[in-house]
């Protein structure tokens, strides 16, 4: 079922507020203009199936046994053996008595975190880009 | 040449070379953690549909949420919205900046998350 909402890039606005998401309108039901200046935006007044498409960045499956496959691009997960390898130093620089134990777990700990930031934050934007070829900029029209 | 990916056993037998008393649940749970954090960042972009309630001004999008089809949302960052128009055609909407605006709606204060009383 259509919406009565002709122009919902004019009349509709989204926001998001912690874990909720907030749509208003300044038309009603009847796709009319709330003409009151006060309480001008108001909540969509009818329902729409499947009335709201969000894209969004969602968190990757988990694993839940060893025969689990990785639900990120092949690029990044490597970036998950430095991240479970930095725990794992970390837990043996934590558990060890021995001083020089220590000081080369904690080493090795700091060099596969800095692995895993370089992969996901520094150079994340290169492996996850997709994108190639000519480029083109659609002006829009303000008339 | 196939698409090389490390699985989640190949990925257990690096780390097992280096520690090879680490436990398997403890791996795999390091390695959730690792995907949480992972998903942060554009990792894995989701397009879903929710349905409009009347008069309902704000819609979950919590961990839990689901969308009009029953599946579990896990939104971490919205990119873009859109709104079917009259025609059933999905456009953008803007995101609204400056929420300071008399919204004047009461109608949909029982989505809103209400003290859990503990």
């Amino acid at each position: 079922m259509a919406s009565n909402i002709k122009y919902p890039e004019d009349n509709a606005l989204y926001f998001t507020e912690g874990s909720r998401l907030g749509l208003i309108t300044k038309v009603d039901s009847d796709g009319d203009a709330i003409t009151s200046t006060r309480k001008k935006w108001k909540a969509v007044s009818e329902a729409i199936t499947d009335g709201l498409l969000i894209h969004y960045y969602s968190e990757p499956n988990g694993v839940v046994s060893i025969n689990s496959s990785l639900d990120i691009d092949n690029t990044l997960q490597r970036a998950v053996v430095d991240y479970v390898k930095k725990c794992l130093y970390m837990d043996r620089a934590g558990a060890a008595t021995d001083p020089n134990v220590v000081q080369s777990a904690t080493l090795l700990s700091a060099t596969h975190k800095k692995n895993f930031d370089d992969t996901i934050r520094k150079y994340g934007a290169k492996k996850r880009d997709k994108t190639g070829g000519t480029r083109v900029i659609k002006v829009p029209n303000l008339i | 040449m196939a698409v090389h990916d490390i699985s989640v056993k190949s990925l257990i037998s690096r780390i097992k070379q280096v520690f090879p008393d680490a436990p398997e649940n403890y791996i795999l749970n390091l390695v959730n953690d690792s995907l949480v954090e992972m998903g942060m960042y554009n990792t894995k972009v989701v397009h879903a549909k929710i349905s409009t309630v009347a008069d309902q001004m704000y819609y979950d999008i919590s961990d839990g949420a689901e969308d009009s089809s029953g599946n579990k949302l896990e939104v971490n960052k919205i990119i873009r919205t859109y709104l079917m128009d009259s025609d059933g055609d999905y456009i953008q909407i803007p995101r609204l900046i400056d929420k300071d605006l008399l919204l004047g709606d009461a109608s949909s204060e029982s989505a809103v998350e209400v003290p859990d009383g503990e």
